[in-house]
Parts: C-alpha cells; structure tokens; sequence
C-alpha cells in the first residue's frame, strides 16, 4: 500500500471553497441578473416620471437621488450564503473535508465575492457619474449619502456592508444545518426579540438622539469599519455552530 | 498486519437510544471487512464515527492510528461512500467526479471515465434527477477511483440491478487486486457479497454481535439433516439457530462445529449441509425469534 501525503492545508481551504463554485451561478451569477433587473425597472420608472414632468430639466436636481434599488442586493446576500451551506455541507463532507477546511474555504469564496461585487458596483458607480446619472440625473448605484463620497468609498461600502449580510447569511446557515428550520425559527425570534428590546432601552434612556447623531456626525468609511466587528462576530457563532453539525437527516 | 480502524468502547447515543453501543473491533491493513446489521442497527452511525461525520458520546475510535474527528490526515486519506449522500441542487454527476479528483490525492481520472462508460451513467444530467441506481453508481465510481487507503462504502449499490451490482463486485475484486487498500462495506445482500469479504462484523441494536474471519464463520455453522431424534441428540448442548420438523425428520443449524463435532454428525447419520454467510446473520439478528414464535 503506497502511503499518500495528505494534501496541505491551503489546498484543503482551496476545496472549501471549490465546492461553492462547482455551481457559481445561485452565488455570483443570479444576484446580477437581479441587480440589473431592477436597475432597469428604476430607470423605466425614472423615464416615465421625466416624461410626465416634460422633461429631465424640469425636475430638481436630486429628485432620482434617493432610489434604494442597491440595498436590495444587499438583503438577498444574507439567503445566497445561508443556501449555499445548506447546499453544500453534505457535500463537502462526503468530500472528506473537515468542517473546519470547509468552514475556512466558505468564508475565502465570500470574501472573494464581496470583492467581485463591491468593484462591480463601484465600477457601474462610476459610469452613473460619467453620464451624469444615466443621462436623467439619476443615482442608482451610488445613492443618497453615497452620492458624493469618493469612488473607493463606494466600494468599500459594499465591500463591508456585503461582508457583513454574507456573514450573517452563513450563521443562519450553519444554525439551518445544525437545527434545521427549528433552529432557523428561534434564531430569528431571539433576533426580534433583542431588537425591540434594545429598542425599548434606548427610549427608555431617551438615548434615540445620541444613538442618531452618531450615524450622520460619522463618515460613511468608519460606519462600515464599525460593521466589520459584527461580521467577525457573525463568522466566528458560524463555525462555532458548524464545528459541532453532521450530516443527519 | 497492522490495524487501520480500531475502536475502543465506541458509542454514540441520542437522548436514551444508543445507535452504537460499546463497540470494540478492529480491521486490519489490507482486508475487506463486511458491515451486516438489520436496518437501524447502527451501521451508518459507525461509518460515520469513524469518519468524524458523526461526533461519539463513548468511547474513541482510531483510524490509521489517530482520532478521525476533524482530522485531515486520516480523511485525506480516506473515502467514504453512502447512499444517503446529498448534492448540490445543480450539481451533475461530471461535477462530482471533478470534485472528487482534486479531494483525493490518489484519483484516478481514467479510471473513473471507463467505470463510468462501464456503469453507463449519464454524467451530463443533474445528480437530483438520476435515479437511485444512478447516484449509487456515480457513489461507486468516486469510491473506487478515488483509490483512498481506507475506502468505506454504506450500502454502496442501492437501487443497482442485478447486472450492476455484479459488475460492481467484479470491478472491486479486480482493483483491489491491482490496488491493495483496506475497505469496510456495509450491506443488506449478505450472499452476494459475501465472497468478498475476508472479515464479517454483525451489528445488531448498536452493539456487535459477530467478529469473525468469514471463512471461520462459514466453516463453523452447519446445518444437519436426518431423523428427529438423532438431530435433537446432536443439538443439544449446542448453539441451535434455526430449527425445522417435517414429521420424523428435522433439521438444525448449528454455529461452533468443529471438525470432531462434524464427525459425530456423520457417525450419527446425519446429513450435514453448509450455511451461507446470509443465513447465519439473519439467524443470529432476529431470524431464531422468529423461528421460536412460528
């Protein structure tokens, strides 16, 4: 019997996360589609409403500025990562993967896709801002108070803000593989429930004004560096979570 | 020869039940072990032990000389095959392979693409709509060209026909011919595979009930024909399994005959007949219930 070297574990964090691209379409490509999708929607809607107006002069000039179609991408990521577990865990395992490579190699493959995501937005920010909002003054990509930051603003933005729902998305989906709908259900409970308790605390210490001035005193480049905590948070009950699953039925 | 599984006291429980049970054998380097148990006997459970899938509540398991759980230089070195394997929704069997070649350093690209033209199996459709004996033979080909060290099969040909699952034994015969490995299989098709195994382990409620050599328990149970009074002469004092009457002639399966005990038989006139591997295992794990209640 020849003895085989096992394989290094940069190859083995490499399997992680090949195991998500052997069908990169749910992760990189449908998200996309949809982005652009709505895009295209917007930008119907802004047409018709400039159309009725007489013409794009006789709006304000900020009256497009406010379209929140982006964040939608945002929202989808968190069931993109949690799907992607579920998809993948059985798999991965019967790869003869440990759950730690396969942890370590999910996490590279979306740290990889918010990157591919955030230029992709950053880059289609900057077409918006060189045809002067898609010729009708309107700002889709990078809205509201992304504006008039600077480009690698914008980018890193998404990049936080992606590394973040993709993070929460993979600790829901280690909860959905460890427990099922049981544990997906309490997980979302106990969210609920510590939200609106926290809620209750900030009026009960009429802090609601300190807690807001923090957000528009704060630059958008240091509100993402604070959500980076959280994402390691959200990584870390991930593997917590995931380190303890099989693969029962 | 050297162990490659070993478990002491191994047992996994959930809540009250123990899915596998104070389990201690061993297999050694090189042999192909058969896993027997009825369904819900513990077998997958096991498998899954010693692969770190399933985390143990008792006991410890070793597999090539350390703790599976976790373990990259035990899993990298082996391959574990089971019918209940899921795949990704849009996963396709040419997937699977290609996965498979870069998570087992001893793959066998070729030899997989001619099992694959061998089993016939379409590798361009997705693995959610093959059917069963389709994604059994997909199993079969990963666990045979991946050409681990320790390649474990959970009821590696369900839903495989007659003419598959042959080809399936003729195909592991030969490459284990021409690839020494060690390989534990479990399996309801007792007889069929039987001519496979070197070793036998019965498991039954969790616990293991055989461990035995297959050519020392085939050799060991008989069953004797002849007149009911020298048949029940011969059983008594005797590990009985199954026993029959048709009017003044009965016959008796008896475990643990030894050569003198074959002999006493013959002196007695009786007949004596051999036992196949399945009728052993069912007798021991429920069949002599029955036969008492009957």
């Amino acid at each position: 019997m020849t003895a085989i070297a096992y394989p290094p574990v940069s190859r083995r964090v490499l399997n992680g996360a090949r195991v998500h691209a052997a069908n990169p379409w749910t992760t990189l490509g449908l998200p996309w589609v949809i982005l652009v999708a709505v895009f295209g929607l917007t930008y119907s809607i802004w047409r018709i409403v400039a159309w009725a107006a007489g013409g794009v002069g006789e709006l304000d000039a900020d009256a497009f500025r406010y379209a929140g179609g982006v964040t939608w991408i945002l929202g989808y990521m968190v069931t993109v990562s949690a799907q992607a577990m579920n998809q993948t865990f059985r798999f991965a395992m019967g790869l003869s993967q440990t759950r730690r490579d396969y942890f370590a190699g999910t996490c590279l493959y979306f740290l990889g896709a918010s990157a591919g995501y955030a230029l992709g937005i950053a880059v289609l920010a900057a077409a918006e801002r060189a045809t002067d909002g898609w010729g009708v003054h309107g700002a889709f990509f990078a809205p509201a108070f992304l504006f008039d930051v600077p480009l690698w603003q914008v980018a890193w933005f998404f990049f936080g803000l992606m590394m973040l729902t993709l993070a929460i998305g993979i600790a829901a989906g280690a909860v959905f593989v460890r427990w099922r709908a049981t544990g997906l259900v309490t997980m979302l409970l106990t969210i609920g429930v510590l939200a609106v308790g926290g809620a209750f605390l900030l009026t009960w210490a009429d802090a609601w004004g300190p807690v807001g001035s923090f957000f528009v005193d704060t630059s958008v480049a240091v509100l993402v560096a604070w959500t980076l905590p959280v994402t390691a948070l959200a990584v870390g009950a991930g593997y917590a979570l995931l380190s303890r699953a099989t693969v029962r039925d | 020869m050297t162990a490659i599984i070993e478990t002491v006291g191994l047992g996994r429980r959930y809540g009250d039940v123990r899915a596998v049970d104070d389990v201690t054998f061993a297999v050694e380097e090189g042999s192909v072990c058969g896993l027997l148990g009825r369904n819900g006997a513990g077998k997958t459970t096991l498998l899954q032990l010693l692969t770190g899938q399933e985390f143990a509540t008792h006991g410890e398991a070793r597999v090539f000389g350390e703790a599976p759980l976790e373990n990259p230089r035990v899993l990298g070195r082996t391959c574990f095959v089971k019918e209940s394997q899921t795949y990704p929704d849009p996963v396709k069997g040419r997937h699977v392979l290609r996965a498979a070649a870069w998570s087992f350093p001893g793959w066998d690209a070729a030899y997989a693409a001619r099992l694959a033209r061998e089993l016939a199996v379409p590798l361009d459709r997705r693995m959610k709509k093959l059917s069963r004996g389709q994604r059994s033979a997909i199993g079969v080909i990963v666990g045979l060209a991946s050409r681990a060290e320790l390649t474990l099969f959970d009821e590696p040909y369900a839903g495989l026909d007659a003419v598959a699952r042959r080809l399936f034994y003729d195909l592991l015969v030969e490459d284990l011919a021409a690839h020494p490995r060690t390989v534990m299989m479990s399996t309801h098709l007792i007889d069929e595979a039987s001519h496979l195994l070197d070793r036998v382990v019965v498991i039954d409620a969790g616990r293991i009930l055989i461990d035995e050599s297959a050519d020392a328990l085939r050799g060991t149970a008989v069953t004797v024909v002849g007149r009911s009074d020298d048949v029940d002469a011969f059983a008594s004092g005797r590990d009985v399994l199954r026993r029959e009457r048709i009017g003044g002639i009965a016959s008796a399966t008896v475990a643990g005959v030894d050569d003198a005990g074959r002999a006493a038989a013959l002196a007695a006139g009786l007949e004596l007949a051999p036992v196949s591997l399945q009728e052993l295992v069912v007798a021991r794990t429920g069949g002599r219930r029955e036969e008492e209640g009957s």
